[in-house]
Formats: C-alpha cells, sequence, structure tokens
C-alpha cells in the first residue's frame, strides 16, 4: 500500500474548470471519502487519480512515485465501480484471473490468489458462473475481489454501494470498512451520501463545484465546517442556518432579525461576530444545540412550528426563523403542534458564526 | 373471482377482433412469401415437359433430380458455367464480408468512443450515400473504376459493395459499442490492460452479435447484387451468379426447371446463413432500440 498525493491538480473541460486547484494527500493506510453533491468533481477526481482522463495541470503521485502520464495499468491501483463493470462474458473466477493474467503470472500462482480472494469475501461457490446469475449483493464482492487480488497500492472506489438496497448497504459498510482494518489499505471513496462517508472514513474531503472545501477528519468537519456549504452538507439533519445582522451597543454584540428579536452574543461569540466583513452574519446551529420552550424564557426568540416528524427515538421539529427553516431534535413525548407559537434558545458554546458575503466560519481570533 | 373476469371479458373482445384481422393480414403476407419459393421448389425437381403443362401440373407427377444433378456437374457445359458463377459470387461476398467488418468495426468503434473534430458531421456522411438510389451511381463509379482499370474484375464489385454496405454496419455497430459500458474498459484498463487489449480482450467479444450481424447484412448484399455486377463485368469467366443466371434465362429460355434448381441453390447459402445466425440478427436489429 502507498500514500496517495494530489497537488493543484486541474481538470478543465473547455473553460470549465470541473477540478479546481485541489490538494490533499491520502497517508498510506488511510480511508479517505470524497463527497459532494452530484457534479462536484469528485468521480473527476477519481478518474484522474486512476489516470482515466488525463489530468490539465498539477502533480498525482502515488507512493513516490509522479503518475501524471502513466497509463492506467502502469498506475498499479485498483479500482471498484458504480456499476461494478464486470466482464459479462466470463465467469467470477475468469473476472477474478484476469488482472493477475493481465500481469502475467504464473497458472499456478493465478488459481491460489483467485481461491484466496474468493475465500476472503465468500465467493468461493460462486466461481463458475456468470456476473448476470449473481445477486447486486453478490456482484459487488466479485467486483471488491477483483480489486483485491493483486494487492495494489491503493484501492479506489466511486459510489460501491450506491446500487445497493437500503439494508445491504449497511452492512456492505461494515464489510468494506473491515477489509479496510484488515488489509491496511490505502482507500479513496467516493460518495454523495456523507452519511457514508462520516461512518467509515479516517478523513472526509469535502468538494463543491470542483473545489476542494475542508478536508480533515469527519468529526473535525461535523464540529467545524469551515464554510456555510460543509455545514449544510455534512449531518443529518443539516446544519440550520439563519441570516441575521451584527449590532454593536457599548459593551454588548447583538444580532438582530428582521422580525424584530435580537440574541445576545456571549463574549467568545462577539468576538467572532466583529471579525466579519460586513454586518452579514450566519448563525449556524446542529439541531442538538437549540432548546424548544411553549412559554417566553429569557433570551429565547419568538418562532412559529412548521411541521412535526416523528422517526421514533427522536421527533424533528422544523420551526421558521428569521425567513429560514430551523431544525429541533425533541423528545417524542414533547407536545407540540404544527402552527403553535414556541420560543427557542441557542447554547451559545456550540454555535457557528459565518461572515454573510464570504460564506466562511468566522474565528475568534 | 367472476367479479373480475367478467368486465375483463368485455374489454377483451375488440382487441380480439383486431388481433384476427392481424392474423390473416400475416397469412397471407405468408402466403404472399412462400408461394413464389414453393413454385420455383416445385418447378425444379419436374422434367422439362411436365413444367410446361397447361393446365399446370401442381405437384410433379415424376420428381426428379436430374436438374440439380446437371448444376452440380462440372464436366457438363451448363453445370461448369453455374459452378463458376457460384465460386465467383462466394469470392465477391465473402471478400466483402471480411473487408467490410475489419473497416466498420474499428470505424463503429471510434464514433461510438472517441471525440474528435467533425465527428458528427463524418457520421452522418457515412450516411449520404445511402440517400440515394443505387443507380445513381452506377455511371460515376464505372467511371471511376474505368479510371483505375478495375473494370472487368471482381475488386471493381468488392469495392463497390463495401460503399453500399459500410454505412450500415458502422450504424449498427456503433449502436452495439454506445451499449457497452465504458466502465468496462476502464476497469480491464485498471486491471493492467492496454486500451488495444481492453478492446480486444473484452469490448470485442462483447460485440460479436452486432458483428455477426454486421457480417450478414454485407454477403447478403453482395450476394444478390444485379446492377453493378452487370455493368462492371463483361467477361463470361468473372460473372456472378445474379447476372449468370439471368444469362442462363437467355440462353436456355425454355429450361425452366433447370432455371429454377439454379436459384434454388443460389438461395441455399442465404437461408443456411439467415438459420445458424438467426437468433444473432434479430438481437442486433433491436439493440440499443430500448435503453436496458
Amino acid at each position: 500500500m502507498a500514500q496517495v498525493s494530489l497537488h493543484n491538480v486541474f481538470k478543465m473541460y473547455g473553460t470549465v474548470r470541473a477540478v479546481d486547484d485541489v490538494s490533499f494527500t491520502v497517508e498510506d493506510g488511510e480511508f479517505v471519502a470524497l463527497v459532494g453533491p452530484s457534479g462536484c468533481g469528485k468521480t473527476t477526481t477519481l478518474n484522474l487519480i486512476a489516470g482515466l482522463i488525463p489530468i490539465s495541470g498539477g502533480d498525482i503521485y502515488i507512493g513516490d512515485r509522479l503518475v501524471n502520464d502513466l497509463d492506467p495499468k502502469d498506475r498499479d491501483i485498483a479500482m471498484v465501480f458504480q456499476n461494478y463493470a464486470l466482464y459479462p462474458n466470463k465467469s467470477v473466477f475468469k473476472n477474478l484471473a484476469f488482472p493477475l493474467q493481465m500481469r502475467k503470472l504464473a497458472k499456478a500462482d493465478i488459481e491460489a490468489k483467485v481461491r484466496e480472494a474468493a475465500r476472503l469475501l465468500d465467493i468461493t461457490a460462486l466461481l463458475d458462473r456468470k456476473p448476470r446469475e449473481l445477486s447486486g449483493g453478490q456482484q459487488q464482492r466479485v467486483a471488491l475481489g477483483r480489486a483485491l487480488v493483486r494487492d495494489p497500492r491503493a484501492f479506489l472506489m466511486d459510489e460501491p454501494l450506491s446500487n445497493l438496497d437500503a439494508k445491504l448497504r449497511v452492512q456492505m459498510r461494515s464489510e468494506l470498512k473491515r477489509f479496510h482494518q484488515d488489509l491496511n489499505a490505502t482507500v479513496i471513496y467516493v460518495t454523495h451520501d456523507q452519511l457514508e462517508a462520516v461512518t467509515m472514513a479516517d478523513k472526509m474531503a469535502v468538494m463543491n463545484g470542483g473545489v476542494l472545501q475542508q478536508y480533515a477528519a469527519p468529526a473535525e468537519v461535523f464540529g467545524n465546517p469551515v464554510n456555510t456549504f460543509v455545514a449544510s452538507f455534512v449531518g443529518s439533519p443539516a446544519m440550520s442556518l439563519v441570516p441575521l445582522e451584527v449590532q454593536t451597543r457599548g459593551t454588548q454584540t447583538v444580532l438582530i432579525s428582521p422580525d424584530g428579536w435580537e440574541i445576545a452574543l456571549s463574549d467568545a461569540n462577539a468576538r467572532k461576530a466583529r471579525k466579519a466583513t460586513s454586518p452579514k452574519v450566519v448563525l449556524g446551529a446542529r439541531h442538538s444545540t437549540i432548546s424548544l420552550h411553549k412559554s417566553p424564557e429569557p433570551g429565547a426568540v419568538p418562532s412559529r412550528v412548521y411541521t412535526v416528524e416523528p422517526t421514533g427515538d427522536i421527533t424533528f421539529v422544523q420551526v421558521h426563523l428569521a425567513g429560514a427553516i430551523v431544525v429541533i431534535s425533541l423528545d417524542p413525548q414533547f407536545p407540540v403542534r404544527p402552527d403553535e407559537q414556541v420560543w427557542l434558545s441557542f447554547d451559545q458554546s456550540k454555535l457557528h458564526l459565518f461572515d454573510g458575503e464570504t460564506e466562511q466560519a468566522l474565528s475568534p481570533d | 373471482m367472476t367479479g373480475m373476469t367478467a368486465p375483463r371479458r368485455k374489454t377483451r373482445k375488440p382487441i380480439d377482433g383486431w388481433r384476427w384481422a392481424g392474423r390473416i393480414f400475416l397469412f397471407f403476407l405468408l402466403l404472399f412469401t412462400l408461394v413464389p419459393m414453393i413454385w420455383m421448389v416445385l418447378t425444379s425437381v419436374k422434367s422439362q415437359f411436365a413444367a410446361m403443362q397447361y393446365p399446370p401440373q401442381w405437384w410433379p407427377a415424376e420428381p426428379t433430380l436430374a436438374n440439380y444433378r446437371k448444376l452440380l456437374d462440372p464436366t457438363n457445359p451448363v453445370g461448369h458455367d453455374f459452378l463458376i458463377y457460384f465460386w465467383n459470387s462466394l469470392y465477391v461476398s465473402v471478400a466483402t464480408t471480411i473487408l467490410g467488418v475489419a473497416v466498420a468495426v474499428p470505424a463503429a468503434y471510434a464514433f461510438s468512443r472517441f471525440r474528435f473534430p467533425g465527428r458528427t458531421f463524418l457520421f452522418f456522411a457515412v450516411l449520404l450515400r445511402n440517400m440515394f438510389p443505387a443507380v445513381v451511381f452506377l455511371m460515376p463509379l464505372f467511371l471511376l473504376m474505368r479510371w483505375m482499370g478495375l473494370v472487368g474484375s471482381h475488386y471493381s464489385l468488392i469495392l463497390t459493395y463495401l460503399t453500399f454496405g459500410l454505412p450500415l454496419s458502422i450504424w449498427l455497430l456503433k449502436g452495439f459499442y454506445d451499449n457497452i459500458p465504458i466502465q468496462l474498459e476502464q476497469a480491464a484498463r485498471i486491471d493492467g490492460a492496454t486500451r488495444f487489449q481492453a478492446f480486444i480482450l473484452i469490448v470485442l467479444p462483447l460485440s460479436t452479435p452486432g458483428i455477426i450481424a454486421t457480417a450478414i447484412f454485407s454477403f447478403i448484399g453482395a450476394w444478390n447484387e444485379y446492377v453493378y455486377a452487370a455493368t462492371f463485368i463483361n467477361n463470361k469467366e468473372r460473372l456472378t451468379l445474379p447476372v449468370g443466371i439471368q444469362r442462363f434465362f437467355s440462353e436456355y429460355a425454355t429450361d425452366w426447371p433447370g432455371l429454377m434448381a439454379a436459384t434454388f441453390l443460389m438461395s441455399v447459402p442465404v437461408v443456411v446463413l439467415f438459420l445458424v445466425l438467426q437468433k444473432y440478427f434479430v438481437r442486433a436489429l433491436t439493440e440499443g432500440a430500448v435503453k436496458s
């Protein structure tokens, strides 16, 4: 296994920057998830690493080798595709054997390695079948088997679980994670599902519009999103973002809503808010850090319930606040109805503030 | 259950009427197609005298294979000519087919996979030939062949048939390649294959049905062609079957059974080809029609 690093990588289609100055390093044995909405450039980035499309600028290293101009076959990587891309006219055995045959291994070696991979993935009984005779989950395993049969320097995975049904997806998710731990493999994993990224990855690279937004461990991305995009993309339900205006009155800094109410900020948050390039500030809060009251409380702001969504052990309540929708999680026993007048208070220590103009997170120093 | 079947019967009635109309139509169509062929076979096993009888002998009273024996006997002058024509046709058709596939496969793959300047223009340009009736090109092509010194040789026919067959072959095969997911090639290239190996080892085997279909198209086109063969070939030794049989018709005008036997033998290779490869053929024609 090897380290994979990207340095100022670009991919242009005409004048469109599909991948725009992306740099990050995947350490040896690390599981990195590339996440973002569709069209954000994550699959393009993966294809650039694989060498399936030529890069327009920058450098890509696999191990200590510069691979910019190498063919995919010479990069010594393995890839699992979203549609599995199993060779339909070959049996499972021959699918697994193909990468080894291409590397001109001896017949006995091929046989041994294929059997070993099949045993690892529990597909020995399927070796004589054709791909079309397999279920989706089995095809997925064969695709994985073809990747790990030859001990590559890195695994690239392009939404490998998105074609499975929900139950199987959860099961394969934990198997993939286990497989990564057992093999100590370098994995670069593309997904649009932030939950997959958060649960499986050591680090996640959040992309939007071809630009890498944040590259950090999932807990860090979740806890300290660098801008409003990351804040709204990671976490389910998403962080609630409320556009407000900051005002300083003597020693006190407050956020003012067009509806007339205001929130007094703590010292730390006031320092953050004063860093904003304009009076416009976006307040961000996760559902669990907001309290809902049925009567006015000091520091709580008035709002109205929009919908109530029971999910079993938690009920999500959406309320209107300053033109935005704010999501709050409540105990299912808490009595609340749509259109009811309620009051919200925010946990100041877990509040996020973003610059209303640049959309970047504001820091106190 | 009874409550469900009653209204269903009602709605099915008009459909049955249409179905019967369809069956009757198909029956007449079948009759229209089969009767000449049956008559051809029946006539070919009649004696010369029986074939000329009026009212016609519907069923040959004394069936004979003499006509076939004559045609397939190289020592007989008629059989000698027939076998030469047959061989010429086979040579021209097989050469057309092999060359056609050899050109159409890479061309179709390129149209399907590569983005190059003029791609759309070229793709429609290959169809341009098929927008005109074949006869329009008879004189220009004849002049061209004479300029190249190919008149009278089989190459003139092979070249001509290629220009007729290739556009359709390329279109048909491109549809096939469009339907093969590009990820298969990408997977092969990551698994250690060059782009060319990925094509040969993965894509080509998957497009076999398309290749077979294009081969059949090319073969039948070349095998049946008359106008160009009659114009370009002036040497009796190099005639192809359609023209050769027409010569029979004028030289042995009264030998109907012999003519019918020759026609029947001419249809044998095409029918055999169809029977053996029809399952590929049908698949190829419907491929790409519906997104899978």
